[in-house]
């Protein structure tokens, strides 16, 4: 701690948000915490607004005529929307069956990740005990060796001849060996779970461990069994980070291409993530890819901006 | 003449955004104001070249001089596919040439043509060789990214390769171009599922790709250019540069066709792993990808070996194409550049990365009749783990490929813009996953 | 309410009260959560499984990467050309993995604390703007931000080469949300009375920051450059579409290009090593985290977890 270099007046309480009068030191000046801010918005502003706005350019842009490779065009008085009205059109043409498979894929992972992280983060939390400290070792460690690793390892695992299947006709449970890796949705929605089910298990302990347990011993006490306690005290306390955990795991779900293209690579499985990783790959379909990067952006942006306001609001009321 | 054409070219390009030239920001803005693309409108188109078009290439400059020493102490960049180069071969260019201090840092790598060509305009990636397509020769020469070759410095082209690529018809008098590979594009099949002479001896085997008892076990490459053209050839449309809206409305019905028979699914290594692991029946194959499939076999004995193999028509009218290696306009050490180039279409360090990768290369000395009797040095190499298997298992003779196969075989060539947009359509309904 | 009411819905509690089994097992509150473990046991097999066979199959003795083979040490350093030891490509993946790790670490945590800081003292227009676009690039999906950046590097700001410098551009940008979040979640609890204790002791803004309020927000600083360096290693959306020559290419892209081949065993030992540097860095981050924390917690893993 440093020695105070100026004898000061002792008492110095300010109600916030009142004016600095002349009795009370100022102290902060008024660009002191704005300027903390700046380098990231700065970094911010050139390296997510601008980029975005270059991809805006290309949906509406042109493509060079040798190469055919995306050409942007900067000025809003010269887009063109042929290329996003044809995908529009599309859309709800021959593509509009790979949204209807995004959205299923999506609802139904996060729905089983909810509900798994839910149960597993509840236990770590209440009943994790003495074992708390290696369960969440345990549940952090996916996180320290490559998602595609671990995803390598599930395509030998789920292959006609791995482990998966040697059990399953062992057990008689099958009689044949399953394709798993034969463009089963199940097995695409399996993946997308396994991928992204940490992310959501993490904040909901957090979140699960910081309830007052005095809350649910009250709620015995007034002679609730465990599931009515549970159902109305502890699920409604933690609604907040259910919202949260389910807007963290879904909407990145929403661009996936990776875990369709390692469990699957059927057409009928195809995401949304896919149409634009394989457009970017392909001579004259920069723009297309660009018009779908904007279509995810839109579709990810709703629940995003609920995501926000409850956030915003609940750290106004914390 | 050709410097003002060149000029105004390559003054679009630099508009187009689509040079090496690091442009400012602002300024990059303020060229933008006049409408992008109008200024294209007056300029040539490239050339479209076909076996009865042949194209020779404008020279853009000219190759180095026969004297120039070989740069010291460099390291040799190569953009390429993945999985396509053996690096015991590249390894031993290096040690040959230890005393110049070579080094060799590894392959930066593509998965599709569009995406090299994209690394390599975007000048950032400064390669010493370069493996195109044919499709897109003509236009990197146009948009000035690639340097002639000197002829006196790739002396193996004319000692060892095949007469018809001494003139290719994409690239005459071979001004930016050596041939690399060769290959045709047929089908590849398990052999224990379907028999050799049932699939040769079906009326159109190119349909066994619809065939529904092999549903859930059919893979097709992410290349929509050469699974299209497997639907042509199935509907004995030979020209595999179709712009006629019947033909390729047939494509598409098959393609979706396809998607309710037999539940494709979309795969790089379709033919060189899948196939030999089991997880397919049937797919589109080019000949090398097949060939290749032994070092991907667990557990690497002759009858898994036989387990796969390759079709192609009895009569070689199919699509038949070549890979090429040129050097890019911003190499750094061209003269190196030559000089692996010679290196690598030389007989001997040709046929040691066919051991490897499967791709044929044109070569005089090796006769294509012995091909499937003699080992090469890869399979010499793995004996610790694999059993010796020849450069081509004698029981896919099909996927040799022949010098008499190139005039009578269908080739790829590039499409005119609108009609490259149609065929992407159609290949976007398909992997859409929509059926018939 | 009346104290009858109380004791009789007590009583109905209690184990004595009369019903079936099942019926006492549920409302039993003291009863051991068995379908709960179950649930999470079966969860941590299902989820650690893969990671044990990732780890089993790089001392495979065979080439094959699909089924478990004997132990060997061949894919780490025997094989002269294609292991882990030997192969510079592997080599150079892994060093570029670490170097785009460190370097993002060192550039987002310190932005996104100062951002933090000042987003939380200081309310205006534009800080609620920057703050909402810090959480939409929490949860957007990483392929438009990727895409969006390989737009950019390639069209507009062209001097950028793709390659480490696009990727540490596009990484941090990536990973910025991090400390912003978790820092801002801790200073919520820290009261500003603190700092100004400090003033009114003749501190100066700078001092009263640097001498009190940092060391406060060390374990959230700690735990987020701990998250971002582990989350970095993982990526390969953003870093493949930013990846220009062959050293920039880190084992996540490796892995990816791989995937659709046959990799070789080699690969899984790459992603061996990498775990046990993570591990490193996360120990590290738990000691500093325990050291920091001596006197304002209990400091154990729990807490380092749930700061994450």
């Amino acid at each position: 701690m440093s020695v105070p270099s100026e004898p000061g007046p002792v008492r110095r309480r300010r109600r916030r948000g009142a004016p600095a009068d002349g009795d009370e030191r100022v102290h902060y000046s008024r660009w002191f915490w704005p300027s903390f801010t700046i380098p990231a918005t700065i970094w911010l502003a050139i390296l997510f607004i601008l980029p975005l706005y270059t991809v805006i350019s290309i949906a509406f842009g042109t493509v060079d005529p040798i190469f055919r490779g995306p050409l942007p065009v900067y000025e809003p008085w010269w887009w063109s929307g042929e290329q996003f009205g044809k995908v529009l059109n599309d859309s709800f043409g021959f593509y509009r069956i790979v949204y209807v498979h995004t959205f299923e894929y999506v609802v139904v992972a996060s729905a089983i990740c909810l509900v798994l992280a839910y149960a597993v983060a509840y236990y770590v939390a209440r009943y994790g005990g003495k074992r708390k400290t290696l369960l969440l070792l345990l549940l952090v460690a996916p996180f320290f060796i490559s998602y595609l690793m671990r995803m390598l390892a599930w395509i030998n695992l789920l292959d006609t001849e791995g482990y998966v299947n040697k059990i399953l006709t062992f057990l008689h449970i099958t009689p044949h060996p399953v394709d798993w890796l034969g463009g089963r949705p199940s097995t695409v929605i399996m993946g997308l779970v396994y991928g992204y089910i940490p992310y959501m298990i993490l904040p909901l302990y957090a979140f699960l461990d910081r309830i007052d347990v005095n809350l649910l011993e009250a709620g015995r006490d007034l002679g609730a069994g465990p599931a009515r306690t549970f159902l109305r005290v502890t699920l409604p306390l933690s609604r907040p980070g259910i919202l949260a955990a389910l807007v963290i795991v879904s909407l990145p779900m929403f661009g996936d291409y990776y875990t369709q293209n390692l469990l699957s690579g059927s057409p009928k499985t195809t995401m949304l993530g896919n149409l634009i990783d394989e457009a970017v790959g392909s001579t004259g379909q920069g723009p297309k890819a660009a018009v779908f990067v904007i279509i995810l952006m839109v579709l990810v942006l709703i629940p995003m901006l609920y995501y926000m306001r409850s956030t915003s609001r609940s750290l106004a009321v914390r | 003449m050709r410097h003002a054409r060149d000029l105004s070219r390559r003054e679009f390009l630099v508009r187009a955004g689509g040079t090496a030239a690091a442009v400012p920001t602002l300024s990059a803005i303020l060229e933008a104001c006049s409408k992008p693309g109008t200024a294209a409108s007056g300029s040539e188109t490239v050339q479209i070249a076909r076996p009865d078009n042949p194209v020779t290439l404008p020279m853009n400059g000219e190759p180095i001089a026969t004297d120039t020493p070989i740069e010291q102490g460099a390291t040799l960049q190569i953009l390429n596919w993945s999985v396509y180069m053996w690096k015991y071969v590249i390894n031993q260019f290096v040690q040959q040439y230890g005393d110049n201090g070579i080094k060799f840092s590894g392959i930066t790598t593509f998965n599709n043509m569009d995406e090299g060509v994209q690394k390599l305009q975007s000048g950032k990636i400064k390669a010493d060789v370069f493996f195109p397509t044919i499709d897109v020769l003509g236009k990197l020469v146009a948009a000035d990214l690639l340097q002639p070759l000197n002829h006196d410095l790739i002396p193996a082209l004319q000692q060892d390769n095949w007469a018809v690529f001494q003139n290719p018809y994409y690239d005459q008098g071979w001004r930016y171009s050596v041939p690399y590979t060769i290959y045709t594009t047929g089908v590849g099949y398990r052999r224990d599922v379907i028999p050799d002479d049932v699939i040769h001896g079906m009326d159109n085997p190119w349909s066994i790709l619809w065939d529904p008892a092999h549903k859930g076990k059919v893979g097709v490459y992410p290349s929509y250019r050469d699974v299209m053209a497997i639907a042509l050839m199935k509907n004995g449309i030979t020209d595999l540069n179709t712009s006629n809206d019947a033909d390729l409305e047939k494509v598409r019905t098959d393609l979706l066709a396809m998607i309710d028979a037999v539940s494709p699914r979309i795969a790089y290594d379709a033919s060189y792993n899948k196939l030999q692991r089991g997880v397919f029946d049937v797919t589109t194959a080019w000949s090398g990808d097949v060939v290749a499939g032994w070092g991907y076999d667990p557990p690497y004995t002759e009858a898994s070996y036989k387990g796969y193999g390759y079709w192609f028509p009895a009569d070689r009218k199919g699509p038949i194409d070549n890979d090429l290696i040129a050097i890019p306009k911003n190499a750094e050490h061209p003269r190196l550049a030559h000089e692996f180039i010679n290196y690598w279409i030389s007989f001997r360090h040709a046929m040691d990365n066919f051991s490897w990768n499967g791709y044929q290369p044109p070569q005089t000395q090796a006769d294509v009749n012995e091909l499937t009797k003699t080992q090469g040095l890869y399979s010499k190499q793995s004996s610790s783990w694999a059993a010796p298997t020849p450069y081509v298992g004698p029981w896919m003779p099909d996927a040799v490929v022949r010098e008499t196969d190139f005039p009578i075989g269908y080739r790829e060539g590039p499409l005119p813009a609108d009609v490259d947009d149609h065929w992407h359509e159609i290949w976007s309904e398909f992997t859409a996953g929509v059926g018939s | 309410m009346s104290e009858g009411m109380l004791t009789r819905s007590r009583q109905q509690a209690l184990p004595q009260q009369r019903g079936g089994f099942v019926r006492r097992w549920a409302r039993n509150p003291w009863r051991k959560p068995t379908i709960l473990a179950t649930i999470t046991w079966g969860y941590l097999t299902w989820s650690l499984l893969p990671l044990v066979i990732a780890i089993a199959v790089s001392f495979n003795a065979s080439r094959s990467s699909s089924i478990v083979h004997p132990f060997s040490f061949q894919w780490w350093w025997s094989d002269p050309s294609d292991s882990l030891l030997h192969d510079p490509e592997l080599h150079s993946a892994v060093v570029q993995s670490l170097k785009l790790s460190l370097v993002t670490m060192a550039i987002a945590v310190p932005l996104g604390v100062a951002f933090a800081l000042g987003i939380d003292r200081w309310r205006g227009r534009l800080a609620t703007g920057a703050n909402f676009v810090v959480l939409l690039s929490f949860v957007m999906p990483e392929i438009i931000l990727g895409l969006s950046l390989f737009f950019v590097f390639s069209f507009l700001l062209k001097f950028v080469a793709l390659g480490s410098t696009a990727q540490i551009l596009g990484l941090v940008t990536f990973q910025l949300s991090y400390p912003v979040i978790i820092v801002r979640a801790r200073l919520l609890t820290i009261s500003k009375e603190y700092e100004e204790a400090a003033m009114d002791l003749g501190a100066t803004p700078k001092q009263s920051i640097r001498a009190v309020l940092l060391p406060m927000l060390y374990p959230a600083i700690i735990a987020s450059a701990a998250i971002v360096f582990a989350d970095t290693i993982d990526d390969f959306v953003t870093v493949r579409y930013l990846s220009g020559p062959v050293s920039s290419e880190p084992l996540s892209v490796k892995i990816y290009n791989a995937a659709r081949a046959q990799p070789t065993p080699a690969v899984n030992a790459a992603a061996t090593f990498m775990l046990a540097s993570t591990i490193v860095v996360g120990f590290i981050a738990y000691l500093l985290y325990r050291a920091f924390t001596k006197g304002q917690r209990m400091g154990g893993v729990g807490d380092f977890a749930t700061q994450l």
